[in-house]
Order: structure tokens, then C-alpha cells, then sequence
């Protein structure tokens, strides 16, 4: 492939189209302005991972891996366990991109799913601890984008979340100050709530949620903003060149709400079912 | 079309022995004539070919293409013309002979994202095909929806002596400018022709290999109705 920047690019055409149909109070694909795509949520995809998930998000497609293992606490939390996640776009994912050190894009989109699953608390990370100060349980989210159509902010955050649900602790006890595994004893990650992230952008005057590749390359703004069980606005991102009015916040912050409530029963659903 | 005789092949199948000239995605060994793509093969009096069934472009002297501006110098644009190439629209080519680097603002004529139908003037395979848009009928495309089909499949949309292509737009309506690297616009004034025209295109696409696709095509357009 020729060097054609590292960024997609929208054709002119497309983009005017897309603006005249909001106009129209249409979108392009046909949804509605706050319908977030079809989400299908599996989970144990990685037989050899402690717990896995595969989310389709319309077009958007990706693979969660959670890995749990001891490790050394942070000097200033030494009475929590560590949670970490990270994402990675693969090159398959998409024409524009390619293997190497991450760019901006992908820095980012790993540091929103981990801020909304971390700030929601999530996980109770107090109850990770074998030895305070000395030796924790570490759980590390590892997020493969296999297929970019747009939004890759809730596509992670759902997989993610998906992924912890469907964890298994395995048990470790400490024996000459080192951790070791108990075979055959494990239990579920100590969940606390089910953080559900929805990503809003504003394209000209209209809001629209969960915006597919096509409408993302024409956005003015964006902003992601998590949700936890309780309907409680836990952590927020946003991004693009321009803003938005304080209406227009008040108002994402009302859809992140509704359209979270939702889409957390759909991740319910799929805990509870196994599928 | 009809005077060939076409198999599908997978790259090293032998499509024949007989002493006849090798041309596209075929190659000669000894008296071999062997497939180097997965593809259809057609053998026509003289001569031995594979139509590929996927591929990029490869650019060649005088093709008429749509582009995609991806970015720019003083002295010219870059553009993404679907193929392991950029293509390359240099700024003397639309300011004229009189263009000024100091003077002339590249973005005021054409900007990222903008679609062009160009030719390519000059193109071999150590530089980067040189694209040109003085001539009628070339120039940034200002309406119409972009359809992306496979290259290979070009030949086949536009059909034996353009009947394929004549036969889509009588029926919708639409004026469709075909790339040969596989970008088609459509436009037309009426929204269901527009539809219809965009829905015969991706059937050829999928169903180039299919025999008898222009009457499909035409079965198609009637078939669905004003």
C-alpha cells in the first residue's frame, strides 16, 4: 500500500450526504439518532484465558483476553490489586492500519476503557490483595480490535466489561513469600457494578450515538461518557476539534443514561446466559 | 466474449499446451501455459488470458480513473487511486501554464477528500503514475455517490461494446462515470434510480463470473419496478 497517511479519509460526496440526511432527520445506516448499533456479545472465547469476549458492535468487531496473575502492588496502593487495560488495533482491522509502536488514537482508546472500568470501581480491587504492600492479584485486560467500523470506544469498553464478568480468580496462597497456585480452587472476580460507556458525537447541530466509520470521519465532536449500574456518570472523554453547548451536554448526559441501561442488560443477558 | 473458452483456475493450473500466445496473469513454461491468479481463463484464437476475480489496479497509459485527494505540496496533489500507486496531479494541470507556487493556493482548487476523475497521462512501474485532468468531462466531481467495486470486475460492468452499462443507465436514469480502478460514480435526479443503479453495479460485482449477467441485470431492473 502506498503511504497514505495513517489516518482514513472521508470522499467529499459522503460527507455531504451524510450531513444532508441529519438535516432530514435521518441517518445514513437508518438508525434513529440515539440507536446504538446491533450489539452480539459472546463470552470464553479464549479457552486458555481466565475470561474472554468477542463483541460485534454493527461492523465494529473485538476480542477481550483478561490474564490474572500476582504481581507486585503500586508503592502507593499497596492494599488494592492492580487492574490494567490496554488495546491494540490490528492491522487486519482496517486498510489504514499498521503494525508498531501505538499512535495517539489507540493511547487513547485504551486510557477511556480502562478510566471507565477503573473509575466505576468495577472491580473491587480490595479484595485482590494476598499481602499488603508485598504481593496482589493483578488483572490485565487485553483489547484486539479485529475489525474497525467506528466507535471503538464502547466496542472495547463493552468487551471489556464483558470479559471481567465472565472471570475466573484462581486461588493463590502465600508459602515462603512467594504465591503460589492452588489448582482447582477459583472463584468469580469480586464485581461491584457494570460500567456501560456510550459514545455521543455532534455533527453540526445533531447528536448521534454510536457513530459507524463513515459518520466518525465527518464528527465535529465527540464525547464518551460512562455509566455505572446505579445510572451514575463515572468517567468521561472528550475529544475532537470542536465543543459542545451546555445543552447539548445535558442532554448526552440523559442518553448516556438511557441508551447504558440498555445496553447493561444486554451484558447482563450474556453473563447470565453463557452464550 | 462468446467465441472463448473459460474455466475457472487457481494459480499453477495448466490451461493448456497448444501453441498460443500468453497475455494477461499467465505465464510460459516450456509448452505450458500456466495460470499465475485465481480467475477464469480465456482462450481466444490465438491468445491465452486470466480475468482475476479480486486484485488492485495497476495503472495504465490513458485509463480514465476517479481519485480521492489525499494530500498535498506546493507543487502538487497526492491522490488515492486504488491501486500499490499514488496517483500524482501536478498544479500546473489545473492553475495552467502560469502557475506559481508563491501565488497559486493548491486547497482553493481541490482539497483533502475531493473526488476527480482524471486520466493518467504516463505511468510505468518506477514512478509514480502522473495523472490529468485537462481534457472535457475530467475534473472534481461536485455530486453523486461513490460505488466501490473490484477492479477486475470493470470490464464486465461496462459489458461488450458498453451494452451492460447503456442497459443500467436507460433503465434508472443515472449517469455513472466508471473508473477503470474500480470507483464508479452515480448520480441521478430521481432517489429509487439511484438506488436501482447502485444495486445493478454491486450485482455485478458479486456475479461477474456468472454466466448470462446481463440478462440477470435486466431481469433485475424490471423486476423491482418504478
Amino acid at each position: 500500500m502506498p503511504n497514505l497517511g495513517n489516518t482514513p479519509l472521508i470522499d467529499e460526496l459522503k460527507s455531504n450526504q451524510i450531513r444532508d440526511f441529519l438535516e432530514q432527520g435521518k441517518r445514513i445506516d437508518g438508525r434513529a439518532f440515539d440507536e446504538p448499533r446491533s450489539i452480539s456479545i459472546e463470552i470464553g472465547v479464549i479457552p486458555k484465558a481466565e475470561g474472554s469476549a468477542r463483541v460485534r458492535l454493527g461492523n465494529t468487531e473485538v476480542i477481550t483476553g483478561i490474564k490474572v496473575q500476582p504481581d507486585r502492588p503500586f508503592p502507593d496502593l499497596g492494599d488494592k490489586g492492580i487492574f490494567i487495560c490496554t488495546a491494540e488495533i490490528l492491522p487486519l482491522a482496517h486498510p489504514t492500519a499498521e503494525p508498531g509502536p501505538p499512535q495517539e488514537d489507540v493511547i487513547e482508546l485504551a486510557r477511556v476503557v480502562d478510566r471507565g472500568i477503573r473509575e466505576s470501581g468495577m472491580i473491587d480491587l480490595s479484595k485482590l490483595v494476598l499481602v499488603k504492600d508485598k504481593s496482589v492479584i493483578g488483572i490485565f485486560a487485553d483489547n484486539s480490535v479485529i475489525d474497525h467500523d467506528g466507535n471503538l470506544f464502547d466496542a472495547c469498553a463493552y468487551s471489556s466489561t464483558a470479559a471481567i464478568l465472565s472471570t475466573k480468580i484462581p486461588k493463590w496462597e502465600m508459602q515462603d513469600d512467594v504465591p503460589v497456585k492452588i489448582e482447582d480452587q477459583e472463584s468469580d472476580a469480586p464485581i461491584t457494578t457494570i460500567p456501560v460507556s456510550v459514545t455521543m458525537g455532534r455533527i453540526g447541530k445533531h447528536i448521534i450515538v454510536d457513530p459507524n466509520m463513515d459518520e466518525w470521519l465527518c464528527l465535529d465532536a465527540r464525547i464518551t461518557i460512562t455509566t455505572n449500574s446505579d445510572g451514575n456518570i463515572c468517567a468521561l472523554q472528550k475529544g475532537g476539534k470542536d465543543g459542545f453547548t451546555l445543552d447539548q451536554l445535558t442532554k448526552c448526559g440523559e442518553t448516556s443514561t438511557s441508551v447504558g441501561a440498555k445496553i447493561r442488560e444486554i451484558i447482563k443477558q450474556t453473563k447470565e446466559t453463557g452464550q | 466474449m462468446d467465441n472463448a473458452k473459460r474455466k475457472y483456475v487457481i494459480p499453477g493450473d495448466v490451461i493448456t499446451t497448444a501453441p498460443f500466445r500468453p497475455e494477461q496473469n499467465v505465464i510460459l513454461d516450456g509448452k505450458k501455459i500456466i495460470a499465475t491468479v485465481v480467475g477464469t481463463s480465456e482462450i481466444y484464437d490465438d491468445s491465452v488470458r486470466v480475468i482475476p476475480l479480486a486484485g488492485k489496479y495497476s495503472p495504465k497509459v490513458n485509463d480514465l480513473i476517479i481519485g480521492k485527494v489525499v494530500s498535498h505540496s506546493s507543487l502538487s496533489w497526492e491522490l488515492d487511486i486504488n491501486s500499490c500507486y499514488v496517483g500524482f496531479l501536478p498544479a500546473q494541470d489545473v492553475f495552467g501554464r502560469d502557475f506559481s507556487a508563491h501565488a497559486d493556493e493548491l486547497t482553493s482548487k481541490l482539497k483533502k477528500g475531493d473526488l476527480v476523475v482524471a486520466r493518467i497521462a504516463n505511468s510505468d512501474r518506477s514512478r509514480d503514475p502522473l495523472l490529468t485532468v485537462s481534457d472535457r468531462e475530467l475534473g472534481k466531481i461536485e455530486s453523486g455517490e461513490l460505488v466501490k467495486i473490484s477492479p477486475s470486475k470493470v470490464p464486465r460492468l461496462i459489458g461488450k461494446r458498453g451494452t451492460m452499462i447503456q442497459t443500467i443507465e436507460m433503465a434508472t436514469n443515472a449517469i455513472i462515470t466508471i473508473g477503470q480502478n474500480g470507483w464508479i460514480v452515480v448520480s441521478c435526479e430521481n432517489r429509487n434510480g439511484l438506488l436501482k443503479a447502485i444495486k445493478a453495479i454491486r450485482m455485478v460485482d458479486k456475479q461477474a463470473h456468472i454466466a448470462n449477467l446481463t440478462d440477470r441485470v435486466k431481469l433485475m431492473l424490471e423486476s423491482s419496478g418504478e
